[in-house]
């Protein structure tokens, strides 16, 4: 953990909404300064009301909440100073020019007018958007949008920037072209990175530490290597006859403690180099079974395993 | 200075849809320079000492100001929807300054609207009788229920989840009152029980402000509120009245906002 003042500290915190569903329960993590956190989880985890909590537009139940070293229950305004965010939806004024919507933000963050003006050109060239900047919002495609939307987020140099579902809805090629320019603008400006994602690529791409969301309760936090390290390293995939196929690989002295199943598909953790031997003896086997494969281990068996469920689902 | 950031947003994002500038003066203007002429021509000859045209272009300055502030109201659905409401929410300023940039910008509008309002009616032939103060006390009244009607619109933008149901409203809101607050015809003449209602509505004792401050000094409005002894200290009553609705909505629309915004 580095400097607090430009970190995010979370504890104890609790959201019951009216009508009594609780979106978090006891959410406790620490985010260093400069460090980039990735919360990952479902849709319905919570990632979104902690986001929300931290930018003051949720009023918690419960918790202690500090972000770039302000409490944000009694200092809010100096927590959102200190503050930006890409919302998870498009949060433009879509009548107004790019660059109008770049200087109403530099207005309200009360950035001196020159450092917004030299600001405002840097990031647009960084960017990319330099030739529609002049161009109603409501004119620019998808990924323009969410461009325009970073270069808002970072524009009055902000301590801790949130990304909530930063490239949702945009298509593949797009998405990692943000990732470059989100890792780029980071590793240039030093910021506290707080990302909340459901794609695993994005928070392993992006992410030092990742906390894995369910249900509103953290159920795991570590670096994704970490994360990923509890599966082992190879994971073996068999699409049929499940019970059979467990019960064979036990026989055969497979340690098969860490299976895990969905539908009619189990998937078995290998650690010490069982998954060669594992699949010679399926596939000497007579059992039913429509497909084997064996591949590397994904944040989304971390969460299988720990949960039941697909990150995907 | 941020709240002058927001305010010129705001007008910035109303001068870029023109329907809510003109529709809400659509219909003042139409009864300023037409229906205000007719009811001059059908009716002036019952009561010779009433300028029907000059009484019905001041009473259509109180219509004027609930439409136009309903359709004001309209952007905030827009700002919710496809707008920067929630950067403003994740900005670091007071939580009661977007509403109240919204309630200036609404102010801003609102005045030209009755400075074309007023141009029309008098190019029509009405005449208006006017001095220093009695432009102050127009001037106060318009801004004052300017100020109630926009925060109005933004409690109920804030509150209503769809803008079929708060364009549905608006009527009730922003029309009906307007035949309660003596505008075609004086309150007196209303039913005993229909005119103390009357006297609750701040439209009414703008309105009689208004004619009040435009008509040389003219005390038919405030008679017909406070009684014959109608005077400088009823005028300064019936504004204390339109200023206490002022503040209250004042009050309400920024809470109404702070509770939209936070979950």
């Amino acid at each position: 953990m580095k400097n607090e003042t430009g970190g995010v500290r979370v504890q104890g915190l609790a959201k019951k909404y009216r009508g009594g569903v609780e979106a978090l329960r006891d959410v406790s993590f620490r985010v260093g300064s400069g460090e980039a956190f990735g919360l990952l989880g479902p849709n319905g985890a919570g990632k979104t009301t902690t986001i929300g909590v931290l930018t003051t537009t949720v009023r918690p139940t419960a918790g202690e909440i500090e972000v770039g070293g302000f409490d944000v229950a009694r200092q809010a305004i100096d927590a959102r100073r200190v503050s930006g965010i890409v919302f998870q939806d498009s949060v433009l004024d879509r009548g107004l020019s790019g660059r109008a919507n770049l200087t109403l933000h530099a207005r309200l963050w009360r950035m001196p007018r020159d450092r917004a003006r030299a600001r405002i050109d840097e990031l647009t060239e960084v960017m990319g958007i330099g030739e529609v900047i002049d161009r109603p919002v409501r004119t620019y495609s998808g990924g323009q949008r969410r461009r325009l939307e970073i270069a808002r987020a970072v524009l009055a140099e902000p301590r801790v920037l949130f990304l909530d579902e930063p490239t949702v809805g945009l298509d593949p090629t797009i998405r990692h072209e943000l990732w470059s320019l989100i890792g780029d603008l980071r590793a240039r400006d030093g910021m506290t990175l707080v990302l909340t994602t459901h794609y695993l690529e994005e928070a392993e791409r992006l992410c030092e530490r990742i906390a894995i969301m369910d249900r509103g309760r953290v159920i795991a936090m570590d670096t994704p290597a970490a994360l990923l390290s509890r599966l082992g390293e190879e994971m073996l995939e068999v699409d049929g006859a499940s019970e059979l196929v467990t019960q064979l690989l036990g026989d055969r002295g497979i340690i098969v403690a860490d299976v895990f199943r969905i539908g009619s598909t189990i998937t078995v953790p290998f650690r010490n180099g069982d998954g060669d031997a594992a699949v010679r003896a399926l596939r000497d086997s007579s059992l039913p079974i429509r497909s084997i494969s064996v591949r590397r281990p994904t944040l989304d068996d971390v969460y299988l395993r720990l949960t039941g469920a697909s990150l995907k689902g | 200075m941020q709240l002058l950031t927001l305010y010129r947003r705001r007008l910035r994002l109303l001068a870029g849809n023109p329907r809510e500038l003109i529709v809400p003066l659509a219909t003042p203007v139409l009864f300023a320079i037409v229906i205000g002429p007719a009811l001059k021509k059908a009716l002036g000859s019952f009561n010779p000492h009433v300028d029907y045209l000059t009484f019905v272009s001041i009473a259509t300055v109180v219509l004027l100001v609930p439409l136009n502030a309903m359709f004001s109201g309209l952007s905030v659905f827009a700002d919710r929807e496809h707008g920067a409401l929630r950067e403003l929410l994740a900005a670091p300023l007071p939580r009661w300054f977007p509403p109240l940039a919204n309630v200036m910008a609404t102010l801003t509008i609102t005045t030209l609207q009755v400075t074309v309002l007023i141009v029309a009616a008098v190019a029509r032939g009405a005449t208006y009788h006017a001095t220093a103060s009695g432009v102050l006390w127009f001037v106060g009244a318009v801004a004052l229920l300017t100020m109630i009607y926009a925060s109005l619109a933004e409690v109920m933008a804030y509150r209503l989840t769809s803008e079929q149901e708060y364009i549905g409203n608006v009527p009730a809101i922003a029309i009906v009152p307007w035949f309660f607050a003596g505008s075609l015809f004086p309150i007196s003449v209303l039913p005993k029980g229909l005119a103390i209602f009357s006297k609750i509505l701040p439209g009414t004792h703008a309105l009689a402000l208004m004619r009040h401050g435009l008509t040389g000094g003219s005390t038919d409005g405030l008679k017909a509120i406070w009684g014959a002894h109608a005077g400088a200290a009823d005028a300064a009553a019936s504004f204390g009245i339109v200023a206490v609705f002022t503040v209250g909505l004042l009050l309400m629309s920024a809470r109404a906002f702070r509770r939209s915004a936070v979950a």
